[in-house]
């Protein structure tokens, strides 16, 4: 008797454990799996690319991935990809954490709408926006450079900052802010000392948003850039109608970037959802 | 505040390193042709080589107007020559193109008719040359029908050996480019309309026409279903999901220069008006806001030399618009492909067909018009005369909106082209 009690919660338990680690693995395999087809793929030769069944082991053929090495002007467009990703960064949290911080600690009129036309920017497809910015870039001088396709990047990044910086803003007690006052800071002192440290990791966060919508933006890039192209600019557009193991290949050169950037700020990006430095 | 500091340290030295490397002399060549990579590289590294300084740019037809088009606004440019499609350059507006006569000529006058778009002036100078042909997988050769001539099939036989071979595999082999990216309304314009009607527009919902697409369902019926997702068919060969084809010469390309031993190329099947087909031309212009239009004008009679012609055909899989004399060392898909045009054009019913002309921005308009009644009847199974009457409407606005005369296979007209 006593020991079919305490077995019905044990067998529970572990029934609950196996869910959970389903749960994990399949998560996992989810994120992993593609990427693990991209690899294998890419170091496959054209041959191994296009017969059926695929095999688990890469055969470690060099041809794709050494065609794009040869590729003219490759590693500049990813220069210029960094570039202007990590000045969109860069622009969009400098103008977004303000807006975000004046917007949980202020109340003025008409606060509500601005909320919202801050989320309208994003209404406006970029294929229609981009004809007459590139005709203003042109007159302007900001054509095809990095610094003008970063503000376009800015501006599709900038709402997400501002909502995000918004809801980390909020999360902190204004009651802080006013304990480091009667203390002897000024507001300055007293969001530098107190606040930033606090919400640091939530705008990197918000940070390496902007860099992947930077990254991954295409249509711009391909028309307000020519000589500074990004990669995504310089490679997608032609991936599409490129043979399969060099659509491979090409998925990988630009998908591996950005996954060691993710990578190397990891821990910032776990802070935001609550699991401390691991 | 250090913070602050170094951000603006970061931004000043971000800026000044992607605005300096700008500013060379070169050329910019503005292009929707030659996209993937390998064509791309090929282009730069042979067909451009002795061109001086040329930066060749390939594009989607999205950034490749967008960008035009804000030049033209501007007023001032970066762009030197363009290289695009017969149908991209008919959209556009001919005082946007600087004047190409005298600069380089092809062989063809009915292509250099159509590069005038309508004026009295070279408005581009055609550059090179396709078509759309079939392809066979090896394995598909065994069920021919009893007595079919694969250089001289009709579109019964095709079906029947379709047919065949999904009898025998239990699956439907034949490959056809419906997916999004894939060229079907060419398939339609040049090749069923044309076989099966003698004609295109005047003839779109003709008896004969509902003949055709009745034929289209046959077709379907042994097509490979999964033909909604193909643009490319030179994959589909490679991976046996085809074993017979219809596609533009150069996205079959990769299937022969791959595997040359393994396919066939042949013509395109016939009606009972003829083996319909149809060119594909490419054309370079330059843009009046050319920044250099002497360097422009050189690159582009550069393009036209015989030995950048065939360095063209190597790279692109396009054929030469000059008369030029073949060497014996191309390519396996040069050499397949362009056994299968000469057949197709030499053929005794050839009933060749013209790239639609003089529908201006509606060019793009015109092609959705036949996708969609490819989509309604065959693929929604929608009675075909029901859609063909309400087409027409929309076909004959189109025609008169865009005053387009009629093209061959149909009977001239004057004024916009009728739909009968």
């Amino acid at each position: 008797m006593s020991t079919a009690a305490t077995d019905m919660p044990g067998n529970t338990r572990k029934a609950g454990r196996y869910v959970y680690i389903a749960a994990v693995v399949l998560l996992c395999a989810w994120v992993i799996v593609p990427l693990y087809f991209l690899l294998i793929n890419t170091l496959s030769s054209p041959e191994a690319v296009n017969s059926f069944p695929k095999s688990f082991i890469p055969e470690f053929d060099l041809g794709s991935l050494s065609f794009f090495a040869n590729f003219a002007g490759m590693l500049t467009a990813l220069k210029n990809s960094i570039i202007v990703a990590g000045l969109t960064m860069i622009m969009s949290i400098a103008i977004g954490a303000p807006a975000g911080y004046a917007l949980s600690r202020f109340d003025f009129p008409g606060k509500e709408l601005f909320r919202m036309l801050i989320l309208l920017t994003r209404a406006f497809p970029l294929p229609l926006l981009a004809l007459p910015l590139a005709v203003m870039f042109i007159r302007t001088g900001l054509d095809d450079t990095a610094f003008g396709l970063a503000l376009v990047h800015t501006t599709l990044a900038v709402p997400f900052a501002v909502l995000i910086t918004f809801s980390l803003f909020s999360g902190i007690p204004i009651e802080l802010e006013e304990a480091a006052w009667t203390l002897g800071c000024t507001r300055l002192t007293a969001f530098t000392k107190v606040v930033l440290p606090l919400i640091l990791p939530g705008i990197t966060a918000s940070a390496i948003f902007a860099f992947v919508i930077s990254w991954n933006e295409v249509f711009a890039a391909a028309v307000l850039t020519i000589e500074n192209r990004t990669l995504t600019a310089f490679l997608l557009q032609n991936l599409d109608t490129s043979p399969l193991h060099l659509k491979f290949a090409g998925g990988f050169i630009l998908v591996v970037p950005a996954l060691i950037f993710i990578f190397a700020v990891r821990k910032y990006l776990f802070a935001m959802w609550g699991i401390a430095n691991r | 505040m250090s913070l602050k500091k170094s951000i603006l340290k970061i931004t000043a030295a971000a800026v000044v390193s992607a605005t300096a490397g700008a500013a060379t002399a070169e050329v910019l060549f503005w292009s929707t042709q030659a996209k993937p990579v390998e064509e791309a590289q090929a282009m730069r590294e042979q067909v451009l080589a002795g061109a001086g300084d040329v930066d060749y740019q390939p594009n989607d037809g999205g950034p490749w107007l967008t960008r035009l088009n804000a030049e033209l606004q501007a007023g001032s440019g970066s762009i030197g020559v363009l290289g695009a499609l017969h149908g991209d350059f008919s959209a556009m507006d001919p005082a946007d193109l600087v004047d190409l006569d005298g600069v380089a000529m092809s062989a063809s006058d009915t292509f250099n008719e159509l590069a005038k778009l309508g004026t009295d002036n070279m408005q581009y100078i055609p550059w090179m040359q396709a078509s759309y042909i079939m392809a066979a997988s090896k394995k598909a050769l065994p069920y021919l029908p009893e007595g079919a001539d694969i250089d001289a099939l009709t579109y019964d036989q095709l079906i029947e050996w379709a047919g065949n071979i999904k009898e025998a595999t239990g699956e439907a082999k034949f490959g056809f480019p419906a997916g999004p990216k894939g060229l079907k309304h060419r398939f339609f314009q040049g090749y069923l309309y044309p076989s099966y009607t003698d004609g295109v527009v005047r003839t779109f919902a003709s008896d004969a026409a509902v003949t055709a697409w009745e034929k289209m369902r046959e077709l379907w019926a042994v097509t490979n279903p999964a033909s909604t997702n193909f643009s490319f068919l030179q994959e589909q060969l490679l991976n046996g999901d085809a074993w017979i084809a219809f596609d533009h010469t150069s996205r079959l390309a990769g299937a022969f220069n791959e595997r040359p031993d393994d396919f066939v190329a042949f013509p395109a099947p016939a009606g009972p008006t003829g083996r319909g087909f149809m060119p594909v031309i490419a054309g370079v212009a330059i843009p009046r806001t050319a920044p250099d239009m002497e360097a422009s004008k050189a690159v582009v009679a550069h393009m036209l030399k015989p030995e950048t012609q065939l360095a063209t055909l190597r790279a692109t899989n396009f054929f030469p618009v000059v008369d030029v004399e073949l060497p014996g060392d191309l390519p396996p898909a040069v050499q397949a492909a362009g056994s299968a045009v000469a057949k197709m054009s030499g053929s005794a019913d050839a009933n060749p067909g013209l790239l639609p002309a003089g529908l201006g921005a509606l060019g793009g308009e015109f092609s959705q018009l036949y996708t969609e009644t490819f989509e309604r009847i065959v693929l929604g199974g929608q009675d075909i005369r029901m859609v063909l009457d309400q087409h027409k409407e929309r076909l004959q606005d189109i025609m008169n909106e865009s005053g387009a005369p009629c093209w061959a296979p149909d009977a001239a007209s004057d004024g916009p082209c009728p739909v009968e």
